[in-house]
């Protein structure tokens, strides 16, 4: 089964774009490549931390992801959040792959007419991402990969 | 979203799951699939106990372990999310 690796949703005056990449991103470029016309705009950055779980430094960190079902959950969780806050549209970019130290992993943008709904929005939507979208990571130090147990704290 | 096809039931692993089967998917074909729930199905695939934070989803959608399986389901067991 294919599926395409972005999904985009327009409906009336909200508008999500959810887009999983296995090539690394800029993500400050994607925002001003991204149509918005709010006054308002919440971003999260995720980046690849230099030190895995166990407190050790890692070599590289491994995504995996359930194609098809991770973009059409985001999706999904977009369209409740946008609802929930009252905010006008969202872009997720999230990379798959093997990514290193300091590589961003994810990209989570809301724009709203106000700061408070974009806010909101925004961290609400990175939660369901977190606990919600079927991804994977797997740490690689010195050629000996773990599979991660859990998200970190919040 | 998946296909309905007959008699037939598609299973997905990932991740730790996938590496600890030794194959990401698998076609089963069940002898009484009205029988079948994803739970059945796990423990017929032999791949441990079940264990907290492991979830089921049925044509892309969450499911109970309990849930009813139909012809053409693509059933995926999924370890705990790590994204973000």
């Amino acid at each position: 089964m294919s599926w395409p690796s972005c999904l985009r949703l327009l409906v009336a005056d909200v508008c999500i774009h959810v887009e999983v990449r296995a090539e690394a991103f800029l993500p400050w470029s994607e925002l001003e490549q991204w149509s918005y016309g709010d006054a308002a705009l919440a971003v999260f950055v995720g980046r690849v931390r230099v030190e895995g779980q166990n407190g050790i430094s890692i070599d590289a960190l491994e995504i995996e992801h359930y194609p098809g079902m991770c973009e059409a959950r985001i999706t999904k969780d977009a369209e409740v959040a946008l609802a929930s806050h009252g905010a006008n549209s969202v872009l997720v970019l999230h990379r798959v792959g093997r990514l290193i130290p300091g590589e961003v992993i994810v990209l989570v943008a809301v724009t709203a007419d106000r700061r408070g709904p974009a806010q909101r929005c925004c961290s609400s939507l990175l939660e369901a991402l977190k606990h919600e979208a079927p991804f994977w990571k797997r740490e690689w130090s010195a050629e000996q990969g773990i599979w991660l147990e859990g998200n970190t704290p919040l | 979203m998946p296909n309905s096809q007959s008699s037939v039931l598609k299973v997905r692993l990932f991740a730790s799951l996938r590496e600890l089967a030794g194959w990401h998917e698998r076609t089963l074909i069940l002898a009484d699939l009205d029988q079948s729930t994803a739970l059945a199905v796990w423990e017929e695939l032999q791949l441990g106990p079940w264990f907290p934070g492991l979830r089921i989803a049925i044509n892309w959608q969450f499911a109970e372990p309990e849930q009813k399986l139909v012809a053409g389901d693509e059933l995926a067991f999924l370890p705990p999310f790590t994204g973000g």
